[in-house]
């Protein structure tokens, strides 16, 4: 293979120059003239019906007022990833019935931020208070107040019982054979927490309506072609009318999949108001909009006395809160990760996804890995442990790598996988951890207490795959030359931070033979790109970057044709080598060095001599959805008095196949880190059981995430890259993002097991679990020495 | 409700606000003079997003009423470039990749300015001691604290800090 020019190589961000000078333009940078502002009214209450709504004295003071009556009344499903048939609909833009603490009720614009501060204030709210329900086991109660009484799937009137949103069940092999094939049988229960994404930029939005009746946004989202769809459907504006524009997202982490709740509102009230509005989000309204699914796990699996893994069972509750963003989705992925991990000859799962009186659940980087592979990679520590087992040997002797069947977004998207760093990973994983030098676990009594743990997995590379199935994933780009040789990408992905569009730009660089420098991502609307499904699941590099790729070559094809006939020489025997210097790519054949000419000039030709523009715009599903796999080996100090938990080295190994941008790449598994920190020993949503509202009211200072100071000093992170070559990936690469985070909490876990002898089930592990499990270790070390454990584990028959 | 007059220097330009006595330095910025550089996470001191300097000194522009600032000089993230050349902390985020979805950068960068001026050779603790209060999501900070560490160094050739370059093609090569 050639050598690669542009991937490989760290490069400054193209849109670094405006994000470190503030020229960056964000939905809430938009400003435009006539521009008014928006507030939103919410529901105090947890559950409520609205009585009566008087706006008569926000109106007095000028104010444009927005209710349940102004707004069209289209059920829909605010994310519009899955196949229509899957869309459960119960969202409208202003709520029917208050459901969670926080639910937009009412809206106003008025010309100035503190006018409409106060106009949303002069609104009156009558409401008659319904039963509050927290839990998500108590809302599937018989006599528990429906939270919906129906709603749409697909087209369709759905009863809703006992406030289950759906259930799902998958079965492959016989289960009951399978466990009576194993010699031993683990089952442990597991809680993950209800954590908030913590995107830095509050959602917000500005719309515009256009002379024509259109209307032209500027959106939070992940998405803008989502947004645009959504938007003409409930206000039944043609498409061609509906101009969604890209601009930049502060941190999104799932929570902008949806076209948020402030959108449509805002759009709303523009319409109404017939003149530009912008709504930002306050950083409370946005705690109160969106939440990672909290689950509870119940994990069964069996495995013969020579440790390999027969037959495994999974149920799952998940808490969606007021709303079913994407429920049946969640089901099939928790099911999907799970037996991605470890081969299952005979596996169940069965997933109940509860409404209750919370902000709606929606995905939250991983999307239902972090929460599956914390229950996996805990019990499978256990397992290694309970059997003497080395837990790599254990691990490596189970997993789907190399011709395993991968899926890539639950039972629809199965793939086989073609590419596989686990081996590499786990070994220079352990070699840099020091891992067969590790305590044994309970086996230090001094104050603080070392431990090493260790936890794989991956996310997943797009939700592509051989069959259409329940779930949309296709991208669009189109790639034209410039009449100087540079070439503008024109491709309606969004980039989070990660690098997405920087990847596609090199992807494309590499593929024309021009400078990297040379190539300018074209600013996106939803009018000037094709579709792009969404940036989601860790498909941008893959996904975006080989429909870029497929754009690339069909220009490339067009320009060495032409070059073909213009210099005389066989379209074969060409190639495009990159001059920096010249900012563009220079055809020729090495075997006759005297002709050649640049690729400016030659589109110059085309363009002088009327032959037309060298472009190609192409659509690219990918059939596969390859894993990227990732291993966190962690050390901590525990601090037994205290119950502080001390970080004291991580390493982190990632195959991504090839590493398109090793800086940003690097910034990937940092980050992923970090949140994964998080999610493992901090972040918690608490909601009060009594009136729905969240413990922290909003505030960041009691809804903390990691800042600086709880993040490890340089010297105690090591990152490094599985040598893995993709084969379906452009130029060999899959996706790294949400991977980074997804093993972390199992990989804390394990340590403090192996520092302490406990083993942590539920997140976080906070200081205050820390020091019950001691006490409670403590308890039963006087009591006799009893393992610790809240359900069976251990042989057959005992 | 307009009416109090403050005379301020805003990137070393003479402005004059009328502005109500509960107006914030954040929103006056973002909102009269346009420089939407400066960024709204919060509006309570919890993220640090809006980062400004005030003589010099990093102040959170959420937390401080514009009215405090008749006689001041206020330099956002629009400002600190010096004629087109960027400061060293801005070349430095962009070299070690210490900057993803940007939100955070403006204040980042503002208070890391802040510390080089008073600690022009930093350890990793003052970092981030310096940085304690300034959220970011996307980077797990590593990245910021090299980027400091490098643009120090860039005023002190002996120095044996991190090069972001030569970090990145250790680490992650092959």
């Amino acid at each position: 293979m050639r050598e690669l020019r542009s991937i490989g190589k760290s490069a400054w961000r193209k849109d670094g120059i405006a994000k470190v000078t503030g020229a960056e333009q964000y939905a809430s940078d938009v400003l435009l003239p006539r521009m008014w502002h928006a507030r939103v009214v919410h529901s105090p209450y947890a559950h409520a019906r609205i009585i009566s709504i008087d706006t008569t004295a926000a109106e007095a003071m000028g104010a444009v007022c927005l209710t349940y009556d102004d707004v069209p009344k289209v059920r829909y499903n605010e994310r519009i990833v899955s196949t229509p048939p899957h869309l459960y609909r119960d969202r409208q833009v202003l709520a029917d019935k208050a459901r969670h603490v926080g639910e937009a009720v009412a809206a106003v614009a008025a010309p100035t931020e503190r006018a409409a501060e106060l106009a949303a204030r002069a609104i009156e709210i009558e409401y008659e208070v319904l039963e509050t329900i927290v839990d998500p086991e108590a809302a599937m109660r018989p006599d528990a107040e429906p939270i919906h009484s129906s709603v749409l799937l697909g087209g369709t009137e759905l009863p809703i019982d006992n406030n289950v949103a759906v259930n799902r069940t998958i079965e492959v092999g016989d289960i009951e054979s399978g466990f009576a094939r194993a010699d031993h049988i683990f089952e442990r229960e597991f809680h993950t927490s209800r954590i908030y994404h913590a995107q830095m930029e509050t959602k917000s939005v500005v719309c515009r309506p256009e002379a024509d009746g259109g209307i032209t946004v500027w959106p939070t989202t992940q998405s803008i072609h989502n947004v645009r769809q959504l938007l003409g459907e409930i206000f039944s504006i043609p498409l061609h009318k509906v101009n969604v524009k890209r601009v930049a997202i502060g941190g999104t982490f799932g929570s902008s999949i949806q076209m948020n709740s402030v959108i449509p509102i805002c759009t709303a009230l523009a319409l109404k108001a017939r003149r530009p509005v912008r709504l930002v989000s306050t950083r409370e309204e946005d705690i109160y909009d969106h939440t990672r699914y909290e689950t509870r796990i119940r994990l069964k699996l069996g495995v013969t006395d020579d440790g390999k893994l027969v037959a495994g069972q999974m149920e799952a509750l998940a808490d969606i809160g007021a709303h079913n963003i994407q429920a049946f989705a969640l089901l099939s992925v928790l099911a999907g990760w799970w037996v991605s991990l470890y081969e299952l000859p005979a596996m169940r799962f069965h997933g109940t996804a509860v409404y209750t009186n919370k902000a709606p659940s929606c995905a939250m980087q991983g999307f239902g890995n972090p929460q599956a592979t914390f229950a996996t990679e805990t019990l499978m520590d256990e397992i290694a442990e309970k059997l003497e087992l080395d837990a790599i040997e254990f691990k490596l002797e189970n997993y789907v790598g190399l011709g395993g069947t991968f899926w890539g977004q639950g039972p629809s998207v199965q793939s086989i996988v073609q590419s596989d760093g686990v081996p590499e990973l786990l070994r220079v994983g352990s070699d840099k951890i020091g891992w067969q030098n590790r305590p044994d676990p309970g086996s230090q009594t001094g104050r603080y207490r070392r431990g090493i743990g260790m936890a794989r997995g991956f996310h997943t590379s797009g939700a592509g795959a051989p069959k259409p199935g329940e779930v949309i994933d296709y991208s669009g780009a189109l790639v034209k030359i410039n009449e100087d040789g540079t070439v503008d990408v024109v491709h309606a992905m969004m980039d989070h931070g990660g690098g997405t569009l920087d990847a596609i730009a090199k992807i494309v660089a590499e593929e024309l033979g021009v400078p990297v420098n040379c190539v300018g991502i074209s600013p996106a609307d939803t009018l000037t790109t094709v579709y792009d499904v969404v940036t989601h699941a860790t498909r941008g590099v893959y996904a975006g970057g080989g429909a870029a790729l497929k754009a690339a070559r069909k220009a490339k094809a067009i320009l060495l044709d032409y070059a073909a006939r213009v210099l005389g020489i066989e379209v074969d025997a060409l190639v495009i080598e990159p001059d920096e210097d010249l900012c563009q790519g220079v055809i020729h054949c090495p075997s006759v060095p005297e002709r050649s000419i640049t690729v400016g000039a030659l589109a110059k030709l085309c363009q002088t001599n009327s032959w037309g523009s060298i472009a190609a715009v192409e659509s690219l599903r990918q059939v596969n959805a390859p894993p990227a796999y990732v291993s966190y080996f962690i050390e901590v100090s525990v601090d037994t008095e205290t119950g502080h938990i001390e970080t004291r080295r991580v390493v982190v190994g990632a195959d991504c196949g090839t590493v398109v941008n090793p800086a940003m790449a690097v910034g990937q598994l940092e980050g992923g880190l970090s949140k994964g920190t998080g999610y493992a020993l901090v972040e918690d949503a608490q909601w009060d059981p009594e009136t729905g509202q969240l413990a922290s009211r909003g505030y960041w200072v009691d809804a903390k995430i990691p800042s600086i100071s709880e993040s490890p000093r340089l010297e105690n992170i090591e990152t490094y890259f599985a040598d893995t070559y993709e084969p379906t990936g452009p130029y060999g690469a899959k996706g790294v993002g949400e991977a980074a985070t997804n093993p972390c909490a199992a990989a804390y876990a394990n340590a403090l097991h192996n520092a302490l002898g406990i083993r942590f089930r539920q997140l976080p592990i906070t200081p205050e679990l820390v020091l019950a499990k001691l006490r409670a270790q403590a308890g039963e070390t006087l009591l006799g020495g009893q393992t610790a454990g809240p359900a069976s584990a251990g042989s057959r028959g005992t | 409700m307009n009416g109090m007059t403050v005379r301020v220097r805003v990137n070393s330009e003479p402005r004059e606000w009328s502005v109500a006595s509960n107006d914030l330095l954040l929103n006056v910025l973002r909102g009269e003079e346009e420089l939407t550089g400066t960024k709204y996470g919060c509006g309570i001191g919890e993220c640090g997003a809006c980062t400004v300097l005030v003589d010099g000194q990093p102040v959170l522009s959420c937390l401080t009423l514009a009215t405090s600032l008749d006689g001041r000089d206020v330099v956002t993230i629009e400002g600190i470039a010096d004629e087109g050349q960027l400061h060293p902390v801005q070349e430095s985020f962009l070299e070690c990749a210490a900057l993803q979805c940007g939100f955070c950068t403006p204040g980042m960068i503002m208070m890391s300015s802040a510390l080089l001026s008073q600690v022009p050779n930093p350890s990793e603790e003052d970092v981030r001691h310096f940085l304690r209060g300034c959220l970011c999501r996307c980077t797990g900070y590593a990245a910021i604290v090299r980027a400091v560490l490098a643009a120090a160094d860039k005023a002190n050739p002996d120095a044996e800090g991190p090069q972001c370059a030569e970090h990145v093609s250790t680490e992650a090569s092959r």
